[in-house]
């Protein structure tokens, strides 16, 4: 048998680098086609419809937020929260304009008091999306006259998820303290397929992997209030965060740390009035994928309210608004990606006030120094129970 | 502020929840994007991998397949001193009786008339020849070995002579009929022997023909009226043959089958060969690295023949040649026995080529569909070869050659292999 002999000549080289130059590097399969699920995706949860109707900014003192876990303590009962949030995607770039729709379900959440003052609490929450599928053609140039067209489509689904448990406790009516163990898990499932334009010769290739994550965090958190203000602040330490694919560990890093405070403003009955700022340093995070990939370290500032409305009958209406400005935790072709966003939402109760039903409507603008942009609107609804 | 007010204001809250409830619930995902790739897109280039590589290290040609009586189609050729096939066809037990105009069976004593009615293959009638062509019918019937090419084609002699018809080009249909002798038929009734004739074709300028074979599922019929009673029923008698006694395995495929009077070619190591008289396939053994076949996935492998025309009979007439998976474990070594154990044409999405005999250059088979099949079962499995075969084996004399791996280098079978190589796929 003779020893294997690629085709591997200088004149072929350049006939594929000029056509790959031709073909502006079009032989690539991307993580996703978007500015905001760079790296290992979004950072959709880990906010609730309330907190993000008012942009945000009542992250530390929402009890339904997985941020601060001293706002666990504010539960006075029992109470499971569900959340479902589809975005609606526009990616504008010089090749034209893709639509999509992500349906999420960023935040699943129980709490149960205990005893003076303690309450514990289980969720789990989306750290970072990678939901998406992108689909691109490329010539593959395989000898001089040998061509065929590759339509490459990437699809991947999964997020890498934060699953808290945390207890809340307010020793007295100024203060409250709590303490949050977060497991980092999730998957994300990768389907890679080729198909070719010349069916018969070329066969379709599809390869699959599950990526897994796994890590842990610990999580503090204080609040402090006051006649008409409270100060919250809370932090997250992250430990060591693995991905693996079957029983083969890819590569290790860290979870993100995190810290973030807020003032609000509560002389209005009802209402609130908050300023927050966090930061993330999502740059721990390069080290988990290839080479090239760049984690940002960014701040998510935020201004809102959640203002008591007009009241249906009995039942209180609750009308948010805010706005918020975050650093987005990978690069886009080595520019920071950045999102301002707008956004306004309500609340109410049902069922002798059992049910809290809070529906948020964000339009959210992304953009990096690259010639594409983002927009897109996500509906976000929150159903809260006390059984 | 009313009452009605507040209940107005409840009701359109609670519409709105609703509303945005059946919206997110009636929202289906559409993910996929790609427009702003590669700008968007980083990371993972993905560039097939092409290679070509002597991957045959064995082959060969066996003569014989499919064996005799096992043709699709009955070989009727004339083609000079190039090429002389025949078909037998054996009427062993001829009935005594038929029906009579009254509907009573009566015992045959005399015989009106009696043809051959041979159906034609569907092809073979848009294939017309140029010229009349003539098909002789013989009696063949010898105590001698009875499927010995050189025994019986001393038969075809005036001494046994059965009956023939000449048949004008626009006369080809779907179904020819030829007249044979009533005495010899009358005779083989009334004495219980054996009717076996052989069919020869007579053409000029050369031609052949096939016929129906009972293999193929529609025989050549012998059809007898008994009676000038136009009520009569005709006996119509299917070839069957007894012989050898006791052994159904064999007599069942020789109540017809083909035999080459001359022309016959023998293999060439230096060739690989379908098809031609007698018809042959060839047998490919593949070695391809463990590290592609393996590691990456093959996206197109296409089995590189380099064609050696042959231009004896029908060069320019394409047929089709088929690869074909060996099914057999490796435990079957013999090559004519693995040649026998095939899939189907076109299983594992193999797919044919049409090729005149009368070409050269290189031939590409793709063959895909069978390396996956073998990266997915071990060597220890699945044989790692396949069969070449002409789809008109045995039925047309047109024999398509490939230079093997005993031919000079570049002319010997290669196998390009364009692959996916393997990568860490899926991280960011």
């Amino acid at each position: 048998m003779t020893p294997l002999r690629p085709r591997s000549n200088a004149l072929w080289r350049g006939a594929i680098g000029a056509l790959i130059g031709t073909a502006g590097l079009a032989a690539r399969a991307s993580a996703q086609a978007s500015l905001s699920l760079q790296g290992f995706g979004f950072p959709a949860g880990q906010m609730s419809t309330r907190t993000l109707g008012a942009g945000g900014s009542l992250a530390e003192i929402d009890p339904l937020t997985p941020v601060n876990p001293a706002s666990v303590a504010l539960l006075l009962t029992r109470m499971i929260y569900f959340q479902a949030e589809p975005e609606f995607r526009t990616v504008h770039s010089a090749n034209g304009t893709d639509n999509t729709t992500t349906p999420r379900y960023p935040n699943v959440f129980g709490a149960v008091p205990v005893a003076g003052g303690l309450v514990l609490s289980l969720g789990s929450s989306s750290l970072l999306d990678r939901t998406g599928t992108t689909t691109f053609a490329s010539p593959q140039v395989l000898s001089g006259t040998d061509t065929v067209l590759m339509t490459t489509k990437l699809a991947i689904q999964g997020a890498m998820n934060d699953v808290q448990f945390a207890a809340g406790w307010s020793p007295a009516t100024w203060f409250r303290f709590g303490l949050g163990l977060h497991a980092i898990t999730g998957h994300n499932l990768v389907t890679l397929t080729q198909t070719f334009d010349d069916t018969v010769a070329f066969a379709l290739s599809q390869q699959q992997r599950i990526l897994s994550f796994s890590g842990t965090a610990a999580s503090v958190g204080v609040q402090f209030l006051a006649k008409d203000v409270t100060f919250a602040a809370s932090a997250r330490q992250g430990g060591t965060l693995t991905m693996s694919a079957g029983d083969t560990t890819l590569t290790h890093s860290r979870v993100p740390n995190r810290f973030g405070a807020s003032v609000t403003y509560t002389g209005i009955a009802n209402s609130f009035i908050s300023v927050r700022t966090a930061h993330d340093n999502w740059s721990v995070l390069g080290s988990l994928g290839n080479p090239g990939l760049q984690g940002v370290d960014g701040w998510d500032t935020s201004i809102g309210a959640d203002i008591a409305g007009p009241k249906l009958g009995s039942r209180p209406l609750f009308l948010r608004a805010g706005f918020r400005d975050r650093t987005l935790p990978f690069t886009a072709n080595a520019s920071t990606v950045t999102e301002k966003s707008g956004s306004i939402g309500l609340g109410t109760l049902f069922a002798n006030g059992r049910v809290l039903s809070d529906l948020a409507l964000i339009r959210a603008s992304r953009s990096a120094d690259v010639n594409a942009s983002e927009n897109a609107w996500t509906i976000s609804i929150g159903l809260s129970i006390r059984p | 502020m009313t009452g009605e007010f507040f209940i107005k204001q409840k009701r359109a809250v609670l519409l709105g929840m609703v509303a945005s409830t059946l919206a997110i619930a009636a929202c289906s995902d559409n993910l996929n994007a790609g427009k702003s790739c590669p700008l968007l897109c980083p990371e993972q280039a993905i560039t097939l991998q092409d290679t070509i590589i002597d991957a045959v290290f064995a082959d060969t040609t066996v003569l014989g397949i499919p064996s005799i009586g096992n043709e699709v189609f009955l070989m009727l050729s004339s083609h000079g001193d190039t090429l002389d096939s025949r078909a037998i066809i054996r009427y062993d037990t001829i009935p005594q009786s038929f029906t009579g105009g009254s509907s009573t069976d009566s015992t045959i004593t005399a015989v009106d008339s009696a043809e051959l009615v041979m159906p034609i293959a569907a092809a073979d009638t848009l294939r017309r020849p140029t010229a009349p062509v003539t098909i002789e019918a013989y009696d063949v019937d010898t105590a001698a070995t009875d499927t010995v090419a050189s025994i019986l084609t001393t038969l075809f002699r005036p001494d046994r002579f059965l009956g023939s018809k000449t048949f004008a080009p626009e006369s080809i249909t779907d179904t020819l009929r030829i007249p044979i002798s009533t005495d010899t038929v009358l005779d083989r009734i009334l004495s219980g022997k054996k009717l076996r004739v052989g069919l020869r074709l007579v053409a000029r300028p050369g031609y052949d023909i096939r016929v129906g074979s009972s293999a193929g599922g529609q025989s050549v019929a012998l059809r007898i009226k008994a009676s000038k009673d136009s009520a009569a029923t005709p006996v119509v008698v299917t070839p069957i043959s007894t012989t050898p006694t006791d052994q159904l395995f064999l007599s069942g495929p020789l109540s017809d089958f083909s035999i080459l009077a001359k022309g016959a070619t023998p293999g060439n190591p230096i060739l690989l060969s379908v098809g031609g008289p007698p018809p042959r396939r060839a047998f490919l053994r593949f070695n391809i690295p463990a590290r592609i076949i393996d590691s990456t996935t093959i996206v197109r492998a296409s089995l590189l023949l380099t064609q050696s025309p042959n231009r004896r009979v029908d060069a320019k007439d394409s047929i089709k040649v088929f690869p074909v998976a060996v099914l057999s474990t490796p435990a079957v070594t013999d090559v004519t026995s693995l040649l026998q154990f095939v899939g189907n044409a076109g299983e594992f999405n193999l797919d044919s080529l049409s090729i005149a005999p009368g070409d050269s250059g290189v031939k590409s088979f793709e063959i895909v569909g069978l390396t996956r099949l073998w990266k997915n079962q071990a060597a220890t499995v699945a044989q790692r070869a396949l069969a070449l075969l002409s789809g008109t084996e045995g039925q047309r004399p047109a024999q398509i050659d490939f230079f093997s791996s005993r031919a000079p280098a570049a002319l010997r079978p290669r196998l390009r292999i364009t692959f996916v190589p393997a990568f860490n796929y899926g991280l960011p």
